[in-house]
């Protein structure tokens, strides 16, 4: 069974010097998240799968290694913990 | 323009005791009319608030303030139980106001004028902020407790605070450019350290005295936030109990 991801909410975000800072207005927390990150979060404006989201990150930053990979699938779990992905169908 | 009524001698003497008061004149509408009364609730318990929202108001109650103010802040009434009451729920009332109004921030903290440019000096509880401040003397204040700053895109300027906890109003100058901002850590040696805009915007999130009701002005606060870490350096600032940290900063 494949999972599929999306953003919780449209949350407010905004960018400092490359990194990213988002605003969970439903229990008022805040997510810090690097460029790689900011750029997943970005592109999880519309429903993804670890795979596609390994692909885009691909596309970006052509160099995705292993490690890379399970740094996305952490990150997936990270930002669903945080409450700011749901799961789509 | 604020205007205040009361019957209450003992909170209207505290006012003339802590703000620039003037008589009222009736050509001119105050922003916002508050009611002032005495006999609620029981001294200081804690800090926690409770939020109430109904269709055209928002009440904030603690155990010694209860606050109300209609949905578009003009009229609000504060029942308090004592002075202090009275100070944090002005406070209170402020801060959401002027975040309301898109003006700016009340930040906890202190503001020192150097040289005619304002340097804020922040932290948590007991970290140093008054205590900057006093040994900051000769220089003159902005703040010893809550700072107010006016946030646009293009200036950050600090006013001289009314809410102050223990050192006297020294300001004749009425605002100051924001130069920097210190988050501070008391040590044996001075040692200012810069910080990424975003691990100092994430430092000073929970300095702004606001109590979150209402996910639009959350977002306005991250915002103000965004131009505050834009605009001003932020630093860690180490301090011995003594005036030499200002050679870092000067």
């Amino acid at each position: 069974m494949i999972d599929y991801y999306v953003r919780k909410n449209q949350y407010e975000t905004i960018q400092l010097d490359g990194e990213w800072i988002i605003l969970n207005t439903d229990d008022y927390t805040i997510t810090q998240l690097n460029a790689m990150g900011g750029f997943c979060w970005s592109v999880l404006n519309q429903t993804q799968t670890l795979q596609s989201l390994i692909q885009a990150v691909h596309d970006k930053y052509e160099a995705v290694t292993e490690t890379v990979e399970k740094d996305i699938e952490a990150f997936l779990s990270d930002l669903m913990r945080c409450g700011l992905l749901k799961h789509a169908s | 323009m604020i205007q205040v009524t009361t019957v209450s001698l003992n909170l209207m003497n505290m006012f003339k005791r802590n703000f620039h008061c003037s008589p009222v004149v009736s050509e001119i509408q105050p922003d916002i009319l508050i009611h002032i009364e005495e006999g609620y609730g029981v001294p200081f318990v804690n800090y926690e608030v409770e939020i109430i929202k109904e269709a055209n108001q928002i009440c904030f109650r603690r155990a010694d303030y209860l606050i109300k103010v209609d949905s578009i802040y003009q009229n609000a009434r504060i029942s308090v139980c004592d002075e202090l009451a009275l100070k944090h729920a002005l406070i209170h009332l402020y801060s959401s106001y002027i975040i309301y109004k898109n003006w700016g921030l009340l930040l906890h903290s202190s503001c020192v004028i150097e040289n005619g440019k304002a340097h804020i000096f922040a932290g948590r509880s007991g970290a140093g902020k008054s205590t900057a401040a006093g040994l900051s003397y000769p220089r003159e204040l902005l703040s010893d407790e809550a700072t107010l700053v006016k946030i646009t895109t293009d200036q950050i300027t600090v006013f001289n605070s009314p809410f102050r906890s223990e050192l006297a109003v020294t300001g004749t100058e009425k605002c100051a450019p924001l130069a920097s901002i210190q988050l501070l850590y008391q040590a044996q040696q001075n040692k200012r350290i810069p910080l990424a805009k975003s691990a100092g915007l994430l430092e000073l999130m929970d300095k702004v005295f606001y109590w979150a009701h209402e996910p639009v002005e959350t977002g306005r606060i991250l915002k103000f936030m965004r131009e505050l870490a834009n605009a001003v350096p932020i630093y860690e600032l180490y301090f011995q109990k003594n005036h030499t940290f200002w050679e870092l900063i000067s």
